[in-house]
């Protein structure tokens, strides 16, 4: 059983390295750092306490946030998704990204007091 | 000028409903000296004399140096002038002995003035001139000229003076018909006229003394006052009730007859006296009331003046107390047992002696008390307001209050049960003084009666041996405020250890990144780009700003400008790089 899981990921593992561009790489690189700070962010929140509870919503939001917003520039860049994303070039994929980014760290500022 | 019109000013400007009025103001002996005073100041000019010596005459009193008062008069006359002339006219005719030299150009100033083309006050002060000084006017003129008057001013100012002046014509009846028709606002104008009993100015003093020899002398309407000599109370000691009839001037009216139309007692309405005259007595009325044998109480009399056709407002309404000396019969103390085994020992105690033995009153009896309140002179009995039973604890100063209550044959009863009131007395037995209030209006002789003591004893000794006074008005104790206790904070070292481990992540990312092959080979220094990425930084310090100093209202205003502008070169920026990735392809 440990088998087949470890020969599925090992295969992955070598399917990503080899057939994915650089680009979505960078922006996998980018996911794994949010992911972890988000993380490390909730591990404070359940050994240490909720206090001050809003800075913790702000900041654990900010980085699921910006892991979505993440995922979406990362889906609309890919050209294996170009059929899906017609109208969508990927400057202007880049261009929401930023600006919805914009927004999103304007109610975080707003909010982690 | 207007000042003179202030009596008749009030005459017509009442508006009114035409219900039976007295008055409530009139003026008494020292008002009126002090309305003399007033006049009597020293004068300054024509006007001051004019009111100071015709205020007087008014009040019947003369003017202390009427030679010198003539002369003054004399030496401020200005002839040219109609008002001049009228202030010396009046006042020299107050003046005994004192003629105003008259040339044939005043009397010629004087006679044109009558006419349609002068203010009614020069017509009224003209004619007043004329009439004083004796010089000849037609009646005729001077009534066509007021009647043109009043047509052309129709206000009430006008018709007050024409009223005047016509008054200094001969005596002529339509003038009184409407004087007639008047009578209520009499009254009013007397109520408003004295009711300020201090006067500022001269001419307010001359104003009330000549409306006040009006109101006493004229030949319509003379103003009765009726008023009680102290207070309207009779009583054995003093059966009469005196009443002091007089004009306003405070002058008694001699030839006036007072009758006591109707005099009802106002709890029962029955009529006690019908049309019983008063007899005049050293200028007092009086009548001996106490001759029907009034019961005690309040009683309201109707009493009319009669005597002279002229009297005004001579139905009076009086209210007089009948009050009488009370005096308590047939006081019985007793002890009764509550199951009645055993009989009462009644203990009878007169008034103003103590019983000789107290009472002894436990749990199983009560403590009764009757007795009857009468007049003492007529034997009725009586219901005064207040018929009390006091209890007072001499040890512990205590005391409680309870209300004795008559029955239907007015018999007063009161019954003490030591267990239904023992909260009223704190469950404290001792002995207790008795005594009994009694108290009304129409008492002359009030009544408090230490009757007997009583010893209660309580069942429940519960009380504190002490009183303490109810501790109503005392400090209460001091309230600490509690602030709020500032949440457990964890030890910096953790904060800061967390801290490092959040930021992390951010160094594997460049490592990663430099793994991967990131670089900056593309970036072309083309104006938009570079703009670009100072704008977009620009927007990260705002952020950071916001967070430390901004409102969200500040940071959206700066971040509009700097959005604008990023978006813009942002834009051409990307826009470029599209263009260079299809040129690739």
């Amino acid at each position: 059983m440990s088998n087949s899981v470890f020969s599925v990921i090992s295969r992955f593992v070598e399917e990503y390295r080899s057939s994915t561009p650089n680009k979505l790489k960078m922006i996998d690189a980018y996911l794994l750092y949010i992911l972890l700070t988000g993380v490390f962010q909730f591990l404070y929140c359940v050994l240490v306490g909720t206090f001050p509870f809003n800075s913790f919503l702000s900041g654990f939001i900010s980085c699921v946030g910006s892991f979505i917003l993440a995922v979406c520039l990362r889906i609309q860049i890919n050209p294996q998704n170009k059929r899906d994303f017609l109208t969508v070039s990927p400057e202007r994929a880049f261009a929401d990204f930023l600006f919805a980014h914009t927004v999103l760290h304007l109610v975080v500022v707003n909010f982690v007091g | 000028m207007a000042h003179l019109c202030l009596f008749s000013l009030l005459v017509l400007s009442l508006v009114l409903e035409t219900q039976a009025l007295t008055p409530t103001h009139h003026l008494t002996t020292t008002d009126v000296a002090r309305l003399q005073t007033l006049l009597s100041q020293p004068f300054t000019d024509l006007k001051s004399a004019y009111y100071s010596v015709v205020g007087l005459s008014k009040l019947g009193i003369s003017v202390a140096d009427a030679a010198e008062t003539c002369r003054f008069i004399k030496s401020n006359l200005d002839p040219s002038s109609v008002e001049s002339l009228f202030f010396a006219a009046e006042a020299s005719q107050a003046l005994p002995g004192c003629e105003i030299p008259v040339s044939n150009d005043t009397r010629d100033l004087l006679l044109a003035t009558v006419s349609e083309d002068s203010t009614a006050s020069q017509i009224h002060q003209s004619v007043s001139a004329l009439s004083s000084l004796g010089l000849p006017l037609a009646s005729q003129e001077v009534v066509s000229a007021l009647k043109a008057r009043i047509s052309k001013e129709d206000n009430v100012l006008t018709i007050i003076l024409a009223l005047q002046t016509a008054s200094r014509l001969s005596q002529q009846a339509e003038l009184g018909e409407i004087l007639e028709e008047i009578e209520d606002q009499v009254i009013q104008l007397v109520n408003s006229i004295f009711s300020k009993k201090s006067w500022d100015s001269l001419s307010e003093a001359f104003s009330v003394a000549s409306a006040a020899e009006s109101l006493s002398n004229n030949r319509f309407h003379v103003p009765v006052i009726v008023s009680a000599q102290g207070p309207a109370a009779i009583s054995h000691s003093q059966p009469f009730l005196r009443l002091q009839v007089t004009n306003v001037l405070c002058k008694p009216l001699s030839s006036a007859s007072v009758l006591v139309e109707s005099a009802t007692a106002t709890s029962s309405k029955s009529a006690i006296l019908s049309q019983a005259p008063f007899t005049l007595r050293d200028g007092v009325f009086e009548l001996n009331f106490m001759a029907s044998q009034p019961a005690s109480g309040y009683y309201q009399f109707s009493v009319a003046i009669a005597g002279d056709s002229r009297f005004v407002a001579n139905h009076v309404e009086l209210k007089v107390k009948v009050s009488t000396r009370v005096s308590i019969n047939n006081m019985d103390l007793s002890v009764v047992d509550k199951d009645q085994s055993i009989g009462p020992k009644t203990t009878r105690v007169e008034y103003p002696a103590k019983a000789k033995a107290s009472f002894m009153a436990d749990s199983h009896q009560i403590f009764a008390m009757t007795f009857q309140l009468v007049d003492e002179t007529t034997g009725v009995e009586l219901t005064p307001h207040q018929t009390f039973v006091r209890l007072h604890n001499q040890k512990t100063g205590q005391e409680v209050v309870f209300v004795a209550e008559p029955d239907s044959k007015n018999l007063y009863k009161f019954e003490l049960d030591t267990t239904e009131r023992k909260t009223e007395f704190d469950s404290i037995s001792g002995t207790y003084a008795l005594y009994l209030m009694v108290g009304d209006a129409t008492l002359e002789n009030p009544i408090l009666w230490n009757v007997a003591d009583v010893v209660l004893k309580f069942l429940d000794e519960e009380a504190p041996s002490t009183i303490q006074a109810k501790t109503l008005y005392t400090p209460k104790p001091e309230i600490q405020h509690l602030f709020r206790e500032p949440e457990k904070k964890p030890p910096t070292v953790v904060s800061n250890a967390f801290t490092a481990l959040v930021l992390s992540p951010f160094l594997l990312l460049l490592i990663l990144w430099f793994k991967l092959g990131a670089n900056i080979s593309n970036f072309t220094l083309s104006p938009s780009t570079v703009l670009f990425h100072i704008g977009h930084a620009a927007m990260l310090g705002l952020m950071y700003v916001y967070w430390t100093h901004l409102n969200m209202f500040q940071t959206l205003k700066y971040l509009a400008i700097i959005g604008s502008f990023t978006f813009l070169a942002g834009n051409r920026m990307l826009a470029q790089k599209a263009v260079k990735r299809l040129e690739r392809k």
